[in-house]
């Protein structure tokens, strides 16, 4: 008898759950308005791209397009994996993406510390202009400079020739050269704007900290060391779990611009292989698409490993 | 803004060691950051003759504009700047309607499916297609080799959108309340109370995405493989680094450039000097619209 109540107290608890949320549908009907176009664009343009990852099942017939084409199962991926084109691009994309992480990463934490302890504080706006400018930039303009001032005739290399009266070196020509290029030419691109969100952080550390450390006869570098470094962990372990997660897809604007024939050996990223084969080969979308799909999928298991990871040691994490 | 004011006197009387190794750091990154650019504007109105000659040149004896002049005769440049221009001007509007529209609408999750179009929203910067997908898509969709590919292939950027959303939330809610109880729709609401007190965001946005259209070029070259719709970005890419290519694939001997230094340099210039005009308005709102997004993450 109970049961049968409870049941029946069920069914119209559900009913009119619907009902509630049925009034609340038509009481927000405008709200749905408002994000439908942007809904609409997410869905043709982020999700069915998403969606189009399955093309690494399937036999690409462009008449059938992506809905259409017939599933094969996993005999892409078996034709990627004999590539070693494509075994040779990831390792050059951790390579190069993992000395950013060492080099280039830091740079902007340094950068921030510094402009913190500036004590001029007109010059220090005008700095930071400079700093940021570059940001704003394309990868296509700062190539160009680079490649400008790089050059034969460039400026580095009459600086070199009026010191030292050395030959002019290959820069860009040289594949030894190539990483630290690309180390440089970030550091030189980024690290002004990167340092704008750890300035932020610092300018919201709490002064009373540098006040009473002030009193306790502490360094200026103490400071530094103890109270700003630790006061920015969170943001750093923040910005350090997606750096990781970008570390088989950064970079491609930088590297397809700053890289030529000479150095392709050492160049060729994940990314530019998949521009490669797709774009400048014989095309075979279900090749590219299986490609394309391993590379998601691995960013994001690296960023979700990364964050545990990072989750388990410290106890802070970007993913609740 | 006492106690700001004492602290400034109080480390003027002791400008230590440390003060200076910092200045002295401090400028060295700075110069590095300009001197490039100084090169490049000097290469630009330089003679050829003077550009081989002269070693250290930063300053040209003898500045001409006979470069511009050069580059000017090419047509790429023209189409160049109508193309960018015209993705731009499309564009812009496009995205800011588009996020503008989304981030108010999604301000409260508190209706049926708000949460869920949230969450789907965020999962796109974890997880996306890639360029293949969306090249077939606009294949079948027949807008290859059409502007309009370019426009709409970059409608949302979703760190724009949390950053809009996010400031929108600081609305306070009684505004609105208030509004509606006086009968006030949805659209209304949003054009009278919402995007006047989200001026801010929405300039920093604008300016955003503008840079962003105005540097756009990866879609580009693509989606538009017709010689007269190249944005400029793709002509300086053409007239600079494909030259360069070349340059460093002759072995020693003389070199013969397709374009000249100084022709470069003033192609570099005619593409960055919008951004250069631009950059003190865009100075102004970057740092408030980084810090919201930085509180966010």
């Amino acid at each position: 008898m109970t049961e049968l109540t409870g049941t029946a107290n069920k069914k119209i608890d559900f009913k009119s759950r619907m009902v509630q949320t049925g009034r609340n549908i038509v009481k927000n009907k405008e709200k749905y308005l408002l994000i439908l176009p942007g809904l609409i664009w997410y869905v043709i343009f982020a999700y069915i791209p998403i969606y189009g990852l399955t093309l690494a099942f399937k036999k690409f017939l462009a008449a059938e397009g992506i809905f259409g084409s017939p599933w094969i199962g996993l005999y892409n991926f078996e034709n990627v994996f004999k590539d070693p084109a494509f075994l040779q691009s990831i390792i050059t994309t951790l390579r190069i993406n993992a000395g950013r992480l060492l080099f280039v990463f830091p740079f902007p934490i340094i950068l921030a510390l510094i402009i913190n302890e500036l004590r001029l504080g007109r010059f220090k706006k005008i700095l930071q202009s400079i700093f940021t400018f570059p940001h704003f930039l394309s990868w296509v303009i700062v190539a160009s400079v680079m490649i400008n001032i790089l050059g034969q005739n460039g400026l580095v290399n009459s600086l070199l020739g009026t010191l030292f009266e050395t030959e002019s070196i290959r820069f860009l020509g040289t594949p030894s050269y190539f990483q630290p290029l690309v180390y440089l030419t970030d550091i030189w691109k980024t690290a002004g704007w990167s340092a704008i969100i750890y300035m932020a952080t610092i300018s919201g550390i709490d002064v009373e900290q540098y006040e009473a450390a002030e009193i306790d006869g502490s360094t200026r570098l103490q400071r530094m060391r103890y109270i700003t470094l630790p006061g920015l962990k969170p943001t750093i372990v923040v910005l350090f779990i997606l750096a990781v997660g970008y570390l088989m897809s950064g970079g491609f604007e930088q590297i397809f611009n700053l890289s030529n024939p000479a150095t392709i050996r050492v160049a060729e990223i994940l990314d530019m292989y998949i521009y490669r084969i797709t774009f400048r080969g014989s095309v075979d979308f279900s090749f590219s698409a299986a490609v394309a799909l391993i590379r998601s999928v691995v960013n994001l298991v690296l960023l979700l490993t990364a964050d545990r990871v990072i989750k388990a040691i410290d106890g802070t994490g970007l993913l609740a | 803004m006492l106690v700001a004011k004492k602290g400034r006197g109080f480390s003027r009387q002791r400008f230590e060691l440390l003060d200076a190794v910092i200045l002295i750091i401090l400028l060295f990154f700075a110069a590095i950051i300009v001197i490039p650019f100084v090169s490049v504007v000097g290469m630009s109105i330089a003679t050829q003759k003077e550009t081989l000659e002269s070693t250290l040149m930063l300053i040209p004896k003898h500045p001409t504009i006979d470069n511009y002049y050069r580059l000017f005769q090419d047509p790429r440049i023209a189409i160049g700047y109508k193309t960018t221009i015209y993705i731009l001007l499309l564009g812009v509007p496009l995205n800011l309607f588009l996020t503008t529209s989304l981030a108010y609408g999604l301000v409260h999750t508190n209706y049926p499916g708000a949460k869920i179009v949230f969450y789907a929203i965020l999962l796109t910067m974890l997880f996306n297609g890639g360029i293949v997908p969306l090249y077939i898509l606009m294949l079948q969709l027949g807008l290859n080799n059409k502007i309009w590919s370019v426009i709409l292939a970059y409608g949302v950027n979703t760190f724009y959108f949390i950053i809009m959303r996010t400031y929108m939330t600081t609305i306070p809610g009684s505004l609105i309340e208030s509004a509606k109880i006086d009968g006030a729709t949805e659209l209304r609401i949003l054009f009278r109370i919402v995007l006047p007190l989200a001026k801010p965001i929405l300039a920093t946005v604008l300016l955003f995405y503008a840079v962003d259209r105005w540097n756009e070029w990866f879609n580009a070259m693509i989606l538009l493989r017709r010689q007269d719709l190249i944005p400029l970005q793709l002509v300086l890419r053409n007239i600079v680094i494909d030259s360069s290519i070349v340059d460093s694939m002759s072995i020693a001997g003389p070199r013969v450039p397709r374009f000249t230094e100084g022709i470069q340099s003033a192609t570099i210039m005619v593409t960055m000097l919008p951004i250069m005009c631009f950059f003190p308005f865009l100075q102004k709102f970057f740092v408030k619209g980084i810090m919201i997004g930085a509180v966010k993450a």
